[in-house]
């Protein structure tokens, strides 16, 4: 293990490679050994595919027939349903931001306090629905919010007093259905991570809070939320970029095409019109636009929080 | 034979995932469930790939492959047909056209996006020599929809010719002799009795499928688009007629919005053997879906054609279907289209479509010949009738003009055209289609 | 605090948590009970609550396990292979780069992290054609390997690894040095042992996301007997001829295999908490 024995023992190896061996064990290159297999990644796996599609956005994708079109593609993205896909997302992107951050957090704290009983249980439990995969969970919700009196939630709501309503119709009623759906299947993964972030809270800042006579409120302000904030950002920085890239939430409850696109995403629109309507290079225009908007939306968030501030 | 046929046959009818069942080995020695292998397993077969989109077209290859082989021994094949649902069938096809590498020999495409797959360099092969010889028994429309520039690339299924279909029983408990509707207006009023005096509707309207809007429009000898492809989606036709389907529903209140927004619906079965509604318009192929899952209309439902415009108008108009293509990515072109001819160009595979999926053949001169008059489910199911009425329907049968655009302008109606006009009612019928129009030309004038 | 009023406290909460999770449980629970009802009458219906339990049968579960069946027990076997093989490599070189990014001052390291958000921002759709063009061209079309590159080296665990190591004591480092270890000896066997919890977590979020994937393997398959459960599910729902029956059944195996292995690792992840959490 420890590179000076390793180099004196083999003596036999000529000195170049015991040089080579001595630099890759070195503290300046070992950094760059662990980062290789990321940085072959990116350059095989995303950054070639980038360039391609960023080219391919300035194109007209026809088999056989590729020809460069300037900037029409872009031009093309001033009309009303790409607003509407940015707005559904934007909305989509606030709703499952504030749900998922704030929720598990407080979801956390109990779980991992003394005070709640069966706590793996609980933890296993809220797990669950993670485990399902969208298309499963999906078919679930398109059988529990079916518009018809005799379907659950209508069922439920019924029993208000409430008249059913056709879920998978209304605008507002077609986003508290994708809304739902990502918080359901998305807040036992949240869970997890604060929970790994909580085991790290010091005991001795609760206990001097405790000497300082902080209640439970006040202890949660001013020792857990700080000592949460970079998992806090970790997930709501996913949760933002997910959020951007929603597609499948979409897609479970009306496929390609929601009655008034009030189920259109970004990236629906991408799927819509670059593999559907077999317009590819239109398709990568969106999917570019769509890039930059969600490298300023995060890049503004982490400077916010300061994540790239030294901890 | 019989028996191997309806092995594979009718769970292929009923269940999507038992296809398999009569076919050999599937891929890695499994039996598929959406592959099915179909023909000898020998060296000297040749392996041709089917891919589709409908587990029920591939009923009509079966007995293709049985006879080619028959007809070719030294030539013989062995199809692998695998079944995606729709639209990844589409998105892998177009991918593996793009790309140039991993399309099958022969693939089904819908028709609303067989106009797309036909931009760029027309990446199927021209089927016209074996189209050609038979040109004058064949529904010529219907091969007109996959054709460009003079070539025909896809094989069509069916005519597709749009009918109602009557729920005799509850017509009669309403009072009304189905015999007696001639003109729309007529069918409005008998509309009007059946909502008076029975418990249903007198029909339902897609909002998330064109099969309503479209078949009216189609059958005034209207249409998305004009000959020469430009868009004609907001003429005064198509407003008058979506102004229609808003006042059945609206107005006349004799129809209702299909549950679960289309007539392909597990709900929209349920709700129609339960006798939700009196009428249905819908293309002959909807023939199969009553069969499989509305079991308790059998015998009460009655096939007429669909009420006129005006006096001397059409009475039926062509809609949906599905073209089959060869690929230039086949190593075989010659044997792939000859096969392909062999299931879609002869008159035994025209009357196997019929006794096989219950479709109207798209080969006319079948139609009176001896072995569509045996009796079969769809007969019993419905009336023995249906052929004369359709023989009588052959020349009112309207072309429809597919662009590149077509998927466009349908993804428009099924969205937010229907949508906004009938099921909303936040737009006007001209305002909902001229929006939906300027869409459409906007995304063309490049 | 009294011990009286902290029990009732302790009480009233576990209470309220009983009442989420059931609410939580309850879309599982529809599930399993639709699982067991007549498939097509509930496609019909919508799922009610009132039904008669009398309706209830295992027809559903039989059909998964006669010979229309079989195709899905392929699909499951793929997914566990996959979803196998990925939690392996991904957590090996995931962990690895995000360590480098946190515990080593080195030129390019901002650059590097700012990729790494860069890559987690990019939608996967646009990227989706040029590298399916690089899978017919690296000839790894319909094999497994193409389903899990993309997945490899996960930004998302890469972001969290690094997240993670930033509270890890700089000085074991040290001390490690000191005591002759090289750079990976730390590693491995040093601070890896610290990064438990992390990789815990990251086994189950992996294992998820490859367990789930849907777009990308239906691309890459071609063939049903290399479908994943995904994909295999998907083909059982198309408008021309359903197979609810297989669906429901299909659906709830999924799940339920999945739940038990969590279980099970949740122990290890939670055993990892209490060793890895001692620091400060």
């Amino acid at each position: 293990m420890e590179p000076s024995t390793s180099t004196s023992v083999n003596k036999v190896k000529t000195k170049q490679s015991s040089k080579l061996s001595r630099f890759l064990t070195s503290r300046k290159a070992a950094p760059y050994v662990f980062v290789t297999p990321f940085i072959v990644s990116f350059l095989l796996l995303f950054l070639y595919p980038m360039i391609q599609a960023v080219i391919m956005s300035f194109q007209q994708v026809l088999p056989g027939q590729v020809e460069f079109i300037g900037l029409r593609n872009y031009e093309r993205l001033l009309n009303p349903e790409f607003y509407r896909a940015l707005l559904n997302t934007s909305i989509y992107v606030v709703f499952t931001v504030l749900i998922l951050v704030a929720l598990p957090v407080i979801l956390a704290v109990f779980l991992n306090s003394k005070l709640l009983k069966f706590r793996n249980f609980f933890r296993a439990s809220l797990f669950v629905p993670a485990l399902t995969s969208v298309i499963v969970a999906g078919v679930i919700f398109r059988m529990m919010f079916g518009e018809s009196e005799t379907a659950v939630i209508n069922e439920i709501i019924g029993f208000f007093g409430i008249s059913p309503v056709e879920w998978r119709y209304g605008s507002v009623s077609g986003m508290f259905l994708m809304v739902m759906l990502a918080a359901w299947r998305w807040i036992g993964v949240n869970i997890l991570y604060f929970l790994a972030g909580l085991q790290n809270v010091s005991e001795e800042l609760y206990e001097a809070a405790d000497i300082d006579g902080a209640n439970a409120f006040q202890k949660f302000f001013s020792v857990t939320l700080p000592s949460l904030k970079p998992v806090i950002i970790f997930v709501s920085t996913i949760t933002i970029i997910n959020g951007f890239r929603m597609f499948e939430e979409s897609f479970v409850f009306w496929q390609n095409n929601s009655p008034g696109n009030i189920g259109l995403t970004v990236v629906g629109y991408i799927y819509q019109e670059g593999i559907s309507q077999n317009d590819m290079g239109f398709g990568a225009a969106i999917g570019v636009v769509l890039m930059i908007i969600i490298f300023i939306v995060s890049i503004i968030q982490l400077k916010f929080v300061g994540a790239f501030k030294e901890d | 034979m019989k028996k191997s046929l309806s092995l594979l046959l009718i769970p292929g009818l009923f269940l999507a995932a038992c296809g398999g069942n009569g076919g050999s080995e599937g891929a890695g020695g499994s039996e598929a469930e959406d592959t099915s292998v179909i023909g000898p397993d020998s060296e000297e077969a040749t392996e041709l790939t089917f891919w589709t989109f409908n587990e029920q077209h591939i009923g009509v290859y079966e007995p293709a492959v049985k006879r080619w082989n028959e007809e070719n021994p030294d030539r013989q094949i062995q199809l692998t047909a695998e079944v995606f649902p729709i639209d990844q069938m589409n998105n892998n096809l177009r991918l593996a056209l793009q790309s140039g590498e991993g399309a099958p020999d022969i693939a089904d495409i819908e028709v609303s996006h067989f106009g797309s797959f036909l931009e760029g360099d027309v990446q199927f092969e021209s089927m016209n020599d074996q189209v050609e010889p038979v040109l004058e028994d064949m529904v010529e429309g219907r091969l007109d929809l996959y054709s460009k520039d003079d070539n025909y690339y896809g094989l069509p299924y069916h005519v597709g010719a749009t009918v109602m279909y009557y729920n005799e029983e509850i017509m009669d408990e309403a009072g009304v002799d189905i015999d007696s509707i001639e003109t729309w207006d007529d069918y409005v009023e008998a509309g009007k009795q059946v909502t008076e005096n029975t418990d249903s509707m007198m029909t339902t309207v897609e909002t998330t499928d064109q099969f309503t809007f479209w078949p009216l429009i189609a059958q005034q000898g209207s249409d998305y688009f004009n000959e020469d492809g430009e868009v004609i989606l907001d003429n005064e036709t198509n407003v008058e007629s979506l102004q229609f389907m808003n006042d059945m529903v609206h107005e006349h209140e004799i129809a209702e919005i299909a549950p679960g927004g289309d007539h392909h619906e597990e709900q929209y079965y349920g709700y129609m053997n339960d006798g939700g509604a009196a009428s249905l318009m819908m293309p002959m192929w909807y023939m199969g879906r009553f069969i499989d899952y509305m079991e308790d209309l059998e015998g009460k439902i009655q096939i007429r054609p669909l009420p006129r415009w005006e006096e001397d108008g059409n009475r039926t108009s062509g809609m949906g279907g599905t073209g089959t293509v060869v690929t230039n990515q086949t190593e075989k072109p010659e044997l792939a289209k000859e096969f392909l001819a062999e299931a879609k160009l002869t008159e035994e595979g025209n009357i196997d479509l019929w006794t096989e999926l219950g479709f109207d053949p798209p080969m006319y001169s079948v139609w009176d010949s001896e072995e569509m008059g045996e009796s079969n489910k769809y007969y019993e199911y419905f009336h023995d009738d249906i052929f004369d009425m359709l023989l009588e329907l052959n020349d009112e049968v309207e072309g429809l003009n597919i662009t590149p655009e077509t998927s466009d302008v349908t993804n428009e109606i099924n969205t937010n055209v229907l949508n906004s006009a009938v099921r909303q009612q936040s737009s006007t019928p001209q305002e909902a289609l001229e929006q939906a129009a300027e869409s459409v030309r906007s995304g063309m004038s490049e | 605090m009294t011990t009286k009023k902290k029990k009732w406290i302790s009480i009233a909460v576990t209470f309220i948590f009983a009442v989420i999770t059931l609410t939580a449980l309850f879309p599982i629970i529809s599930l399993v009970v639709a699982s067991l009802r007549p498939a097509s009458g509930l496609m019909r219906e919508g799922l009610s609550l009132l039904f008669d339990p009398a309706e209830l049968t295992f027809s559903n579960y039989l059909s998964i396990f006669s010979e229309s069946g079989q195709q899905y027990w392929r699909w499951y076997l793929n997914s566990l292979l996959i979803s196998g093989m990925l939690i392996v490599l991904s957590l090996f070189f995931s962990s690895m780069v995000g360590y480098a990014l946190a515990m080593y001052q080195f030129k390019g390291r901002n650059v590097l992290f700012v990729l790494v958000l860069f890559i987690l921002m990019i939608p996967f759709e646009i990227l989706m054609l040029p590298l399916y063009q690089l899978m017919i061209d690296l000839n790894l079309i319909n094999s497994y390997f193409a389903v899990m590159l993309p997945l490899i080296v996960a930004p998302i665990a890469v972001f969290f690894f690094r997240q993670y190591c930033l509270g890890l004591p700089k000085e074991l480092m040290e001390s490690a040095r000191i005591d002759g270890c090289t750079e990976y000896g730390i590693f491995f066997r040093i601070m890896a042992p610290l990064m438990g919890p992390s990789f815990a977590a990251m086994a189950i979020l992996q294992g998820l996301t490859s367990w789930n994937n849907f777009l990308w393997p239906l691309l890459v398959l071609r063939s049903s007997d290399m479908f994943t459960l995904p994909i295999g599910l998907s083909t059982l729902m198309t408008p021309y001829g359903n197979n609810y029956e297989l669906l429901f059944s299909g659906s709830v195996l999924t799940i339920i295999p999945i739940i038990i292995l969590f279980l099970f690792f949740q122990k290890f992840f939670i055993s990892g908490l209490t060793v890895g959490g001692v620091k400060g």
